[in-house]
C-alpha cells in the first residue's frame, strides 16, 4: 500500500517534469529559437550557442531566469527580455533547456523561479 | 491507348514549355510608366546614399554592374531578423567568389544602429563590406526608399516586439536597379527560389 503511494507519488511527479519539457519546447520555439536556433546552436558569434556546456557553468539558473526576463545591456552583448513570460513560462523553459542541454535533468519548480524573479526585480 | 497518351504527351509538352516561359523570364515589379516615345519605363531604386558598417558612404554607383538583395531590419531585433540574417548568411557563402553580388541591409532603427554598432553586429555575424552592407543613415531616407522602392512595410510601432513592424522580404535588384522578385526571408524554401533567380539574373541558367 505504502510502496503503492510511492510509486504513484514518482509518477505524478514523473508527468509534470514531461509536461515541464513539453510545454517548455513549445516556449523555447516561440520565444528563443529564432535566435538561438533549434538545435541551440546560436548563430555565429552573434547569438551565444546554449548548448555549449561553457555557458552552463558560467551562469547559475537564478541568473538565467533573470536573463531570460528582462534580457540584458552591455558590452557582454544585447539579449532583449521576454517580460510577457510569467512564472511558470520561465520555469518551463527552464526545466526544457535543463533537459535538452543543461547538467541536470531535473524539473526547474516554479518555487525557485518565483523566488528568483523575487531577486532580480530587487536589484533591478 | 495510343491517342491518350499522345494526347498527355502534348499536354506536357504544353505545360513544360509554359513552366519554362515562366523560368527564362524574371517579371519586372513595381509601377511601369511610359515615355515620351511611348516605351515602357520600369520601376527603378532611385539614387541612395547610406553609411555602412565601415563608416563609408554606399551609393547606387557602388551598385553598378552589380545584382543585390535588400533587406530591412535592426541589430536589437528578437523577432524575424535572426531567421532572416541566417537565410542571408546561405547567400552570402554561396556567393563569396562572386563579386557581381551584393547584399544591403537596412537598418529601420538608424538612430540606435550607428556605425559602431554595426560594425560589431558584422564582426560577430563575421560577415564584410563591401560585399554585406549594414546601412545606416537618415531615417526617414531609409523608410521612404523601403516603403516607396523596395515596395515592404517598415515603420515604428511600439506594440510590436522591438518597437517596429517591418517585413521579412528580401527584394532581389538586378544591374539596372529593377527589383525582379521579392521573397519571404523567413522561409528556407522561399529563399532558395531567391538563389534560383540570382542564378538566372548571373546568366548561370
Amino acid at each position: 500500500m505504502l510502496a503503492l503511494g510511492l510509486a504513484s507519488c514518482d509518477s505524478k511527479e514523473e508527468i509534470l517534469y514531461q509536461q515541464y519539457v513539453v510545454e517548455g519546447r513549445v516556449l523555447y520555439q516561440t520565444h528563443c529559437a529564432n535566435c538561438h536556433q533549434e538545435n541551440g546552436s546560436g548563430l555565429k558569434d552573434l547569438y551565444p550557442a546554449i548548448s555549449q556546456p561553457a555557458l552552463w557553468k558560467s551562469l547559475n539558473t537564478d541568473e538565467l531566469t533573470c536573463l531570460i526576463k528582462w534580457g540584458r545591456k552591455g558590452t557582454k552583448g544585447y539579449m532583449p527580455g521576454n517580460t510577457k513570460l510569467q512564472a511558470l513560462d520561465i520555469a518551463e523553459i527552464q526545466t526544457f533547456l535543463r533537459e535538452q542541454w543543461g547538467p541536470q535533468k531535473a524539473i526547474y519548480s516554479l518555487d525557485s523561479t518565483r523566488f528568483a524573479l523575487k531577486k532580480c526585480e530587487t536589484t533591478l | 491507348m495510343c491517342s491518350k497518351s499522345l494526347f498527355a504527351a502534348i499536354l506536357l509538352c504544353f505545360f513544360g514549355l509554359l513552366s519554362c516561359q515562366e523560368k527564362h523570364d524574371l517579371p519586372f515589379l513595381g509601377p511601369k510608366t511610359l515615355n515620351a516615345t511611348g516605351d515602357t519605363v520600369y520601376h527603378q531604386i532611385p539614387p541612395f546614399r547610406f553609411l555602412n558598417q565601415d563608416s563609408t558612404w554606399v551609393t547606387e554607383k557602388d551598385m553598378e554592374g552589380k545584382i543585390y538583395v535588400a533587406d530591412f531590419f535592426f541589430t536589437t531585433c528578437p523577432t524575424i531578423c535572426p531567421k532572416m540574417k541566417t537565410q542571408l548568411l546561405r547567400i552570402y557563402e554561396r556567393y563569396a567568389a562572386n563579386d557581381v553580388v551584393r547584399i544591403l541591409s537596412h537598418s529601420i532603427d538608424p538612430e540606435f544602429d550607428q556605425v559602431s554598432v554595426l560594425k560589431n553586429y558584422a564582426n560577430k555575424l563575421h560577415i564584410e563590406a563591401p560585399r554585406w552592407n549594414l546601412l545606416t543613415g537618415d531615417k526617414k531616407a531609409i523608410y521612404a526608399i523601403g516603403q516607396k522602392s523596395y515596395m515592404v512595410a517598415a515603420q515604428e510601432d511600439s506594440n510590436e516586439v522591438g518597437g517596429f513592424v517591418h517585413s521579412g522580404a528580401f527584394i532581389l535588384v538586378d544591374k539596372n536597379r529593377h527589383v525582379r522578385g521579392i521573397y519571404d526571408g523567413t522561409k528556407e524554401e522561399d529563399v532558395n527560389h531567391l538563389i534560383e533567380d540570382m542564378e538566372k539574373l548571373l546568366g548561370n541558367k
